[in-house]
């Protein structure tokens, strides 16, 4: 019987359940995915490319878990909350309290095992889906990686489940003290209407200045380093939950004191409702703030360091093509890009050293890049290596028999050979020279030569990129004896599919991550709104009675949600867009596409916030006839 | 010329639709309330009482029938219009949940002035002088929760009245209340019908509330069983009152 009564109350709570649910179910499915990469270590050891974001997974997971304990917590507390009372009502009709606790015991539990099951399938859709297109993005095999993957299935059911008989205990429990009495009253509170004096101005300063001082610290990061981050870190903590607890009420209180303002239309009841929001709200309105700040910095950063790598690959190589002795598939390949400029420059290799032929060096001066990590600006565009050279022979690197035997070569030049026609493990140990042309024909080695060459955009070409690169790798592992898979090339898509990769994973687990924290802070604030809404009902069914239009309620709900939206996620994205500003000691720029992540969140903050209204419209205010 | 602020006629009301278990709550009511009169209706519990507030308040329509207030036809009008009516020609006061206890006296006071797009200075005005009206000029900056329950119908009345409404209506005003603050709000009201010509119609349990009425209409079982009017002080008509609910009784009791 008690079964049934609390089956159909389930049932028409049903709405609040579903968001409980697809909070769960995002978290347990994003946490599925990182699990198969982070677990499959088999897979992982074969991809020597994958097995540093491995690591990336697992911290990914790990901070998953974290919140999603967080969050089951919180979501069971207010769906408790939302039963109290009828709870209470079967106490005082006589039902044992002990059974009623089993029952909570079991609704609990099951609604966790629905969404296990629901979250491993969509787990594993997102796995078979998304992992694998992430994969091949990255051309990465995706041999041994499995989608439907066990030991990633128990980790999942393992750890769900006994989160799941915890907060079904605790929540049992906490019924269990509970007085039927209490229960019964749960709702009947009064809204408490404090004043806030000078008191909230000085702790609003307050917080201002501590955020002032964190993001400060946080953009002086690489002076201050560990220390600049703790920090920051902290007294940006603070600062948000100080500027929620006094300024947003000092300032709603501001709105209400607008006379004028306040004796228009419904806006005395729309601030009313909304500064008892702020006043009750503060603390998961500031933790709403920070999560938003650290999901959408998650995706931003993931994003910013992906981002990244093309403008890193720039600083370091200028050409886009970087060939010893091209053969034809190279020079057929060259045929299908956009080549802007391309120069050959010969040289000679003897037993002792490589020697680079002066005159082809001044007839198509090489460029070299004006930028550095450090220091870097768009604008600084590569310059071309003027440095006269009059002397017969220079030296770039030195055998040790050639040491200190001729001078060095310009420093301009050094940085430009160097970058484009060196790679160690080619030359041996030998020295390299540059030559004027009459020691050049002297010279009895055999003839080779590099090519270099910029294209429109490299990153068109990446195919026929890779396969240069490969062919290279046959070559100079031919020359140097050591196996191909063990070659290092020096060419811009080498550099850049080594970072690609790296940060990809990076970008990828970013993503996730910040959605599932959205996504689980958003419908935190959704239950908590929710679960004052019936409160709310006598309020509205009198101004209805009044004569106050539908409409214009339904625009006062619009309007006084979206404020309660609408603070935390300013003070969140500004944490980000201040924030991000710390990752610009490794970043060259740490905002590059940023607008994207704001988006992401954008549209699931504002799917959240509509969802909201309408949830909370369906329970104060009756059907439109 | 009339001098109606209200006409009923006709009105029935069905609840339910057709198939389902239908519930016949009004059954065919007339009635007339004339500008400035004070008028009670009493009837047993679930005799339709509350129904009849309800359509004639525009809350609910009545299923057959025609209802005007103040020369308006309310029984075609869209929801806004009705909307829109309520808030400028009519005036509540409830038993309970009369105001927004998140907000001020004052502003609960002013919520029908705003809502009709009065300015802020004049709407400080017509408060302030509705509230000496009705002696709350004190409480205006408290809220609900700081203030008795007399006051706060006293509240709600300014509020239901600071509009200059057709009509005031209420349903069981003093239901909540002590016999102490009833009574003071039943000779507010008394003195708002008296001298300042508002025109009011209470439902009422309560045959001393419903004393104070100048005219009372009796239903039953949804049809208009009897109407009295005063002609001599408040105890006669008291205990005329007490008369006409003693023979409703004993009808009740026979069927
Ligand atoms: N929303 C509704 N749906 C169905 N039936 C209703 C509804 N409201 C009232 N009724 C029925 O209509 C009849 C009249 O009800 P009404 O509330 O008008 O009585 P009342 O005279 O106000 O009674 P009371 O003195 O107890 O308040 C009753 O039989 C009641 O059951
Ligand atoms: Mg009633």
């Amino acid at each position: 019987m008690l079964l049934k009564l609390s089956l159909s109350s389930m049932r028409k709570m049903m709405k609040d359940y579903l968001v409980l649910l697809v909070g769960l179910v995002i978290s347990i499915s994003i946490f599925y995915m990182f699990q198969t990469l982070a677990l499959n270590s088999d897979y992982t050891k074969n991809n020597s490319m994958i097995s540093s974001i491995q690591i990336v997974f697992n911290v990914g997971a790990f901070l998953l878990a974290f919140i999603t304990i967080f969050y089951i917590f919180y979501a069971n507390s207010f769906l408790l909350s939302l039963r109290r009372k009828e709870l209470g009502m079967y106490m005082v009709l006589g039902a044992k309290k002990g059974k009623i606790s089993q029952i909570l015991f079991l609704e609990t539990l099951t609604m966790g095992i629905i969404s296990l099951v629901i979250g491993s399938l969509v787990g594993i859709a997102l796995a078979s889906g998304i992992g694998v297109l992430l994969m091949n993005l990255l051309e990465i095999s995706t041999d041994g990686y499995y989608p439907f993957y066990l030991p990633a299935v128990w980790m999942t059911w393992g750890f769900f489940l006994i989160l799941f008989i915890i907060t079904s205990t605790i929540n049992a429990t906490r019924l269990a003290r509970a007085t039927e009495l209490a229960l019964i009253r749960a709702e009947q509170q009064n809204d408490q209407i404090k004043s806030k004096g000078i008191g909230a101005v000085l702790v609003a300063i307050l917080g201002v200045i501590l955020l002032a001082l964190g993001y400060t610290c946080l953009h002086l990061i690489m002076y201050l380093q560990a220390l600049g981050f703790i920090v920051g870190a902290i007294s940006c903590t603070i600062g948000t939950y100080l500027i929620f607890i006094s300024l947003l009420p000092v300032l709603v209180q501001a709105l209400k004191k607008n006379k004028k303002l306040n004796d228009s239309k419904l806006n005395a009841f729309t601030f009313a409702q909304l500064r008892f929001r702020v006043n009750n709200l503060t603390k998961i309105l500031g933790t709403v703030a920070m999560l938003i700040g650290l999901g959408v910095g998650a995706m931003a950063g993931g994003l910013a360091f992906q981002q990244n790598v093309n403008l890193f690959t720039s600083v370091f190589h200028v050409y886009d093509v970087n060939l010893h002795d091209p053969v034809e598939a190279d020079y057929e390949a060259l045929k299908k890009m956009n080549v802007l400029e391309q120069n050959t420059y010969r040289y000679k290799v003897d037993d002792k050293a490589y020697y680079y032929l002066k005159e082809d060096l001044l007839a198509n001066p090489l460029l070299i890049s004006t930028n550095s990590t450090q220091n870097y600006s768009a604008d600084n565009k590569p310059k071309l290596v003027t440095d006269p050279l009059p002397k017969e022979t220079y030296i770039i690197s030195a055998s040790k028999e050639d040491n200190g035997k001729y001078d060095a070569v310009p420093e301009d030049w050094d940085k430009a050979i160097s970058a484009n026609f060196i790679n160690y493990q080619m030359i041996e140990g030998k020295s390299v020279l540059v030559v004027d042309q009459a020691t050049y024909e002297k010279t009895a080695g055999s003839e080779h030569k590099v090519l270099l060459a910029q294209v429109d955009d490299y990153l068109k070409y990446t195919q026929e990129l890779k396969a240069m690169d490969e062919r290279q790798k046959q070559m100079i592992g031919s020359i140097a004896n050591v196996e191909v898979k063990d070659v290092y090339t020096s060419s811009k898509y080498s550099t850049y599919a080594g970072m690609y990769i790296f940060t990809s994973g990076t970008m990828f687990m970013g993503f996730f991550l910040g959605i599932a924290f959205l996504a689980m802070m958003a419908s935190c604030l959704m239950f908590k709104i929710l679960s004052g809404a019936s409160r709310d009902k006598d309020r509205y069914s009198m101004l209805r009675k009044i004569g106050v239009r539908q409409s214009l309620l339904v625009g006062s709900i619009y309007k006084e949600l979206f404020m309660v939206f609408i603070f935390p996620a300013i003070i969140g994205l500004m944490h980000v867009l201040l924030g991000m500003e710390m990752f610009s000691f490794i970043l060259l720029d740490p905002y590059l596409n940023i607008w994207i992540p704001t988006l992401i969140f954008v549209v699931i903050y504002a799917i959240y916030y509509y969802i909201t209204v309408q949830l909370y419209r369906g329970i104060v205010l009756p059907k439109e006839a | 010329m009339s001098t109606a602020v209200l006409e009923v006629k006709d009105v029935q009301k069905i609840y339910g639709t057709k198939g389902e278990s239908q519930s016949h709550a009004l059954k065919g009511v007339s009635m007339t309330i004339d500008k400035g009169e004070f008028v009670g209706i009493m009837g047993p519990s679930g005799s339709g009482k509350t129904t009849l507030l309800n359509v004639i308040s525009t809350l609910d329509r009545p299923t057959e029938g025609f209802i005007e207030i103040a020369g308006t036809n309310i029984t075609q009008m869209k929801n806004n219009q009705l909307a829109d009516f309520r808030s400028q020609k009519l005036g509540f006061i409830f038993q309970d949940f009369n105001l927004l206890e998140n907000l001020s006296v004052y502003e609960n006071i002013a919520l029908p002035l705003s809502l009709q797009g009065v300015p802020s200075k004049e709407i400080s005005n017509k408060v302030s002088k509705v509230a000496q009206t009705l002696g709350i000029e004190e409480i205006l900056q408290k809220y609900p929760v700081q203030i008795s329950g007399g006051q706060k119908q006293r509240a709600a009345a300014a509020r239901a009245l600071v509009h200059d409404p057709a009509i005031l209506l209420a349903d069981e005003p003093t239901g909540a209340l002590d016999s102490k603050n009833a009574k003071s709000l039943l000779e507010t009201m008394t003195d708002l019908n008296e001298n300042h010509q508002v025109s009011i119609m209470m439902v009422t349990h309560d045959a001393f509330s419903a004393s104070y009425c100048k005219r009372i209409l009796f239903i039953q079982d949804g049809k208009l069983y009897t109407e009295i009017q005063r002609t001599g002080d408040r105890q006669q008509f008291f205990k005329q009152i007490l008369d006409v609910l003693a023979e409703l009784g004993a009808s009740h009791d026979v069927r």
